[in-house]
């Protein structure tokens, strides 16, 4: 594929979120990376729809979250607004898996035959669900799972997405609602908040009114319902939608005149981002974070029902403020998103500025900490909710250790290389936790 | 020649951030300065001065020189002194050696510079050894130029100071964990350096890099600061001391900051207020959520699918679509719900603390009494609960200070740290009189070595309070209370054997006060 | 098994180095000995649980002292850093002030230069004992107070003391200079055979048994006292 199209991907992309900043989403930008400003939520969400990955969005009720999400699908997948509000699973206890994924044919049923019957939920591309900790812990499950595999069941019956990508808006994880279980929050590749605008563009949103509607087409809104509701194979149904989403493509080009992406060119998207290699601090780094958040001395891991022991040589580093494990799922969430922001920014490599600008909101929802580490935080002036702000502070100071430390845990793993490929070197000695995992990684037995 | 260096500067600052793996630091700027003094921090920003870039610009590229001072800038920031905690611990060490404040802050600046240099220079390929080959030089710089031509094995055009480079070459400058020494020995041989810099005038002007003032910090990093600090010294007076050296730059930042740290207008107590509460911060608990509660009554909440054998009273027929068949029939799990318990907010403390003659002096040293009293403090503070604060002594003679429910941490401080040194008895009627309808918590930190202890037996057997009472030591008293106070259910004596053991028995107390459901 | 470092084959693992690390190291070296051999002599005195000072047992010490400092390479800088390492350490081997000082003597007597400078000035800890046996050709300056038996058995150097002594200045020396340019404590010169005491400051007193030798103040001489 060459350069040419690419920068013309990326424009389309760059025009969708300037298009969505300026007339739909109206937000603050809140993050700086490589010192371009952007609105952290709508930027994640953008990658989170590139990368086909599990957003979770946080905020107070009214903010856009589910708003600002539905505007991203239906500008990167080519689905009026109409259509995406019909596929949308809302968060409450009665939901049915008849209701989010599917339900039997009732007049085949009456005749024995069990015929499936899919929820737009599961048949589209874009999964919305609102308010997903209002769901019991069954369906959260259920629907994390089908995103992770991209199929879905019911009774003898499946279907294979081709591609997928979730968004989930809960509201703040506190008094009166459920809370998203551990494993299942895990699942979620990033967390973000859809913040206040302020007064200001407050002000122009309830001026302006609805604009969404720009994102409507009544038309061909009633045509997906119908393709949609047809009994045709599953293959087959998609290659329709595919000829009515780039048809909602051509109309939002004559009208509004904004570029959408067909399902060609997110292909194209995703090949080409993950072509896209990691520089060496970028591995590195990652790495000493990874150990940071793992590493225990003393009980050879992080375990969430274990806890730490005082006066711990490593009280300085992170193992020692947070009580779970880091999960796997972490750097694969961390490496594609990474990905994606390099290729949108234009970058041959994925460096140490896009990690550093993602990891916080892919660790967020993932760290557990201590309860004397919150309190020293609580207080503390912030623009986050107190998830974010602290893995903020996590990543700022992984990240100072890191710019100390890097050139020698870059040789520690350039040494350990050799090590095993049988060179006769000793590991590089040093007090950061990185440098036991790799004499760990050697099969030396590491002792206190 | 203006707009060239704009442009450099616009382009070296980009690879710098790079070379230092991108720290996360404003663009630098040009700023105000002289043609001697190239750098200036303030709050991260870094400001460099234009004439000074201009007058190097005559014997090196602007492009180097420029990014020499932005590697030292940075490695200030990457290393040495990384934070105001690390800034005011080698001060402390290098005052212990040179006892006078001008002479150790000048020792610590040239300490951090030669740390900072240092590592960047092994690290890192920086144009820095060229810059300091140009720089003008005062004795003191002559000094630290020949110890950098000996470590760093460069010509800076240097003669002499075979000596003193001799002696300073073999310090440790890139092993943090021996920079607390290092910086003694290192003050310890520039002693007569400083002496005579002190002698000529020259010991606050600044050295060609800048100097190293306090104002690069933020607020926030100089309250963690204090905090750490506040851990670290071995007496209040220590703090006090090294606060006292650094009390207009910390103020000077911030109109703000006086009421944030609790510094007051120059009054030695505040000093105390400051240490002890900063100290308390080392303890903090985390703010209490509203305890939620099961309702009692179940209520369908999901829908589970049905199994043959099942009951079917709770089967769903609108979502089963009147089918009763395994794989299509679902069922109602009902569950009790949550609701708001009724326990709507933190009670208020009273605390009683004891500062008869047998305690600790809080403002000579270490108070774990006053320590405990301020954790309890604090706690309910952070709980926007109210604190009431008796400091007792020889209470019928005056020697008590009595404050009522206040919120002002400040006050709340500076009652608990009086010290009378005096008697000890407590006045019952002054505690009544803090009573309130919503019953307060209380909790009473003393050596038991009451007087008027039956009429204090009396009055705690007669209240409702959850009282926690903690002392030190074991006597007579102790028995006497312990045995009167063993049927009350709300009254809980603790005693320490070692005073450091009082914080932690207080916060133990207030978890299952404040932090236990109600069944 | 897979090698989950072959991402960093190419990376260079050689550091540069700077003078620094190699001067450093050296100095390490030598200190860790001195420290290994000082450590071996307090193993062995600290089996009494208090230092006395009886003779025998300081000649004992020093003689342990010397043995063990015997193939040692050292200077005058790793001498001071000693004395830095027993200011600071709250380690109970540091702690024992007797065989600290005759240790340190021991290294001062021994170094291949001629005049050796130790700043006290700034240190906390008292050192005593310093000066012992000092020989001849030898010239020993201490910049700042110093505590008990400095100069003790001076066997020909010159010990200067830039500041004060405590007790027992000089006791037992046999010959050499001894000059203080400040006070001395109680028992100056107790035992001494010969050589000089010059006080500029104070005494305190002088000792009760003196077999030879003088002791000045202010530049008068008081032992001998001039109606002997």
């Amino acid at each position: 594929m060459n350069s040419g199209e690419n920068s013309s991907l990326r424009e389309t992309i760059w025009e969708i979120y300037n298009y969505i900043q300026e007339n739909l989403y109206l937000n603050r930008p809140d993050t700086e990376i490589k010192g371009i400003r952007f609105n952290s939520a709508l930027l994640i969400s953008l990658l989170t729809g590139l990368c086909q990955g599990k957003q979770l969005i946080i905020g107070e009720p009214g903010l856009g979250k589910t708003t600002s999400v539905e505007y991203v699908c239906s500008l990167l997948y080519r689905f009026p607004l109409g259509t995406i509000w019909g596929s949308e699973v809302a968060g409450h206890p009665e939901q049915t898996e008849e209701k989010i994924i599917g339900r039997p044919d009732l007049g085949k049923l009456n005749i024995g035959e069990e015929v499936v019957i899919w929820s737009h939920f599961s048949l589209l591309p874009i999964k919305i669900v609102d308010e997903i900790n209002r769901l019991p812990e069954t369906k959260q499950s259920m629907i994390l799972d089908g995103v992770d595999r991209g199929n879905w069941e019911y009774l003898n019956d499946a279907i294979i997405n081709r591609e997928y990508c979730l968004f989930a808006t809960a509201n703040y994880q506190d008094r009166g609602t459920n809370t998203i279980i551990a494993p299942l929050i895990d699942r979620f590749d990033v967390m973000v908040e859809s913040k206040h605008p302020g007064p200001n563009l407050a002000y122009l949103i309830g001026a302006e009114g609805a604009n969404g509607i720009k994102l409507h087409n009544e038309e061909l809104e009633e045509e997906f319902q119908r393709i949609l509701s047809e009994r045709l194979p599953y293959s087959v149904r998609m290659e329709r939608v595919e000829e009515l989403c780039n048809r909602f493509g051509d109309a939002m080009e004559r009208g509004p005149g904004i570029k959408t992406l067909s399902r060609d060119d997110r292909k194209t998207i995703r090949s080409q981002k993950d072509e896209i290699p990691f520089d060496l601090d970028f591995n590195a780094f990652l790495r000493l974070a990874i150990s940071e958040l793992s590493f225990c001395h003393r009980l050879g891991q992080k375990r969430s029902y274990e806890g730490c022991e005082e006066g711990c040589h490593f009280t300085g580093y992170l193992c020692n403020a947070v009580r779970n494990c880091i999960s796997n799922r972490f750097p694969i969430s961390i490496g594609n998103f990474s990905k994606a922001l390099a290729w949108l920014l234009g970058d041959e490599k994925v460096d140490l500025e896009h990690l550093k600008a993602l990891m916080p909101f892919t660790l967020a929802h993932r760290i557990q900490w201590k309860e004397e580490v919150v309190a020293q935080h609580e207080k503390e002036p912030r623009d986050d909710p107190l998830d974010i702000h602290m893995a903020k502070d996590a990543v700022m100071e992984m990240h100072r250790r890191y710019m100390e430390q890097g050139p020698q845990v870059k040789s520690a793993l350039a040494v350990a290389y050799r090590i095993m490929e049988g060179e006769d070197m000793e590991p590089i000695q040093g007090d950061h936790p990185i440098y036991w995992d790799i004499r760990k990684d050697l099969g030396e037995e590491v002792k206190q | 020649m203006m707009r060239d260096l704009d442009h450099i500067l616009k382009t070296v600052w980009p690879e710098v951030r790079r070379r230092h793996l991108f720290p996360e630091l404003p663009t630098p700027e040009y700023g105000e300065g002289d043609q001697r003094v190239g750098l200036d921090i303030k709050g991260k920003k870094i400001s460099i001065s234009k004439q000074f870039v201009e007058g190097i610009s005559e014997v090196m590229e602007p492009q180097k020189a420029l990014e020499g001072l932005l590697d030292h800038a940075v490695s200030h920031y990457l290393y040495c002194p990384w934070d105001f905690s690390t800034h005011l611990k080698l001060y402390r060490e290098a005052k212990k050696v040179l006892k006078d404040t001008q002479m150790a802050k000048r020792a610590t600046d040239c300490f951090i510079d030669v740390v900072a240099d240092t590592s960047c220079v092994s690290q890192k390929d920086t144009p820095l050894p060229e810059l300091y080959k140009h720089l003008q030089r005062g004795s003191m710089e002559e000094a630290m130029h020949a110890l950098y031509q000996k470590i760093w094995g460069m010509d800076l055009g240097v003669e002499g100071h075979h000596e003193i480079s001799r002696k300073l070459s073999r310090l440790p400058y890139l092993d943090r964990s021996r920079w607390k020494e290092s910086i003694r020995r290192f003050a310890r041989a520039i002693h007569y350096l400083l002496e005579e810099e002190e002698r000529e005038g020259n010991l606050d002007k600044p050295s060609s890099m800048g100097n190293h003032s306090l104002d690069q910090y933020s607020l926030q990093e100089i309250e963690k600061g204090l905090q750490e600090l506040a851990s670290d010294v071995n007496s209040p007076t220590e703090f006090k001391e090294i606060l006292q050296d650094f009390k207009d730059e910390i103020l000077k930042g911030d109109m703000n900051s006086e009421q944030a740290m609790g510094l007051g207008p120059g009054r030695s107590s505040d000093a105390n207020i400051l240490y002890y509460m900063k100290l308390a911060e080392n303890y903090l608990l985390p703010i209490r959520r509203t305890p939620m509660e099961k309702s009692g009554s179940l209520y369908p909440h999901h829908h589970v699918p049905w199994e043959v054998g099942s009951p079917y009273h709770d089967i769903d027929p609108w979502t089963s679509f009147g089918k009763i068949m395994p794989g299509i029939t679902q069922t109602w799990q009902r569950h009790e719900g949550s609701v708001f318990s009724h326990e709507e907010g933190t009670p208020n403390c009273i605390v009683i603390i004891d500062s008869s003659g047998s305690m600790t002096d809080p403002t000579r040293h270490l108070s774990h009494a006053v320590l405990g009293a301020a954790c309890a403090c604090d706690a309910y503070l952070r709980n926007d609960a109210q604190v009431a604060v008796y400091n007792f002594s020889d209470a019928y003679i005056g020697a008590q200070r009595i404050l009522t429910y206040s919120r002002n941490r400040r006050e709340i401080y500076r009652t608990l740290c009086h010290y009378f040194g005096g008697g000890t008895q407590l006045q019952m009627e002054s505690i009544e009189a803090l009573q309130t309808d919503r019953v307060p918590d209380i909790f009473l930190i003393t050596d038991m070595q009451i007087t008027n202890l039956e009429i204090m037996i009396e009055y705690f057997n007669s209240v409702k309070n959850r009282v926690t009472a903690v002392h030190i030591g074991n006597n007579k008293q102790v028995q006497t209370f312990r045995s009167s106070m063993a049927l009350r259910d709300n009254v809980g004596i603790y005693a320490v054997g070692k005073k450091e053991d009082i914080p932690r028995i207080v916060l133990g107390k207030i978890k299952e006060y404040l932090y236990t459901l109600t069944p | 098994m897979r090698n989950p470092f072959m991402d960093f084959r190419s990376v260079h693992y050689q550091k540069k180095e700077i003078p620094l690390e190699r001067i450093v190291k050296a100095k390490q070296e030598v200190m860790d000995r001195i420290l290994e051999s000082y450590f071996s002599i307090v193993e062995e005195e600290a089996k009494d649980l208090v230092w006395l000072v009886e003779h025998s047992r300081v000649v004992k010490t020093y003689d342990a002292a010397k043995e063990s400092i015997r193939d040692l390479e050292y200077d005058q800088d790793d001498i001071e850093e000693f004395c830095a390492q027993l200011d600071s350490s709250q380690k109970v081997p540091y702690m024992i002030s007797g065989p600290a000082g005759i240790y340190i003597s021991a290294l001062v007597n021994h170094i291949a230069q001629d005049s050796i400078v130790l700043g006290l000035k700034d240190y906390e800890r008292t050192f005593h004992f310093l000066g012992f046996r000092l020989p001849e050709g030898k010239t020993l300056t201490l910049q700042g107070d110093v505590g008990d038996f400095i100069g003790a058995g001076l066997s020909g150097g010159r010990l200067v003391v830039e500041g004060s002594t405590r007790n027992w200045c000089g006791a037992g020396m046999m010959k050499g200079e001894i000059f203080v340019s400040s006070h001395t404590g109680q028992r100056t010169g107790e035992w001494m055979r010969g050589g000089e005491i010059h006080v500029d400051g104070n005494i305190w007193s002088t000792g009760k048994s003196i077999f030879g030798g003088k002791i000045y103040n202010r530049g008068k001489i008081v032992i001998p006292k001039e109606s002997d």
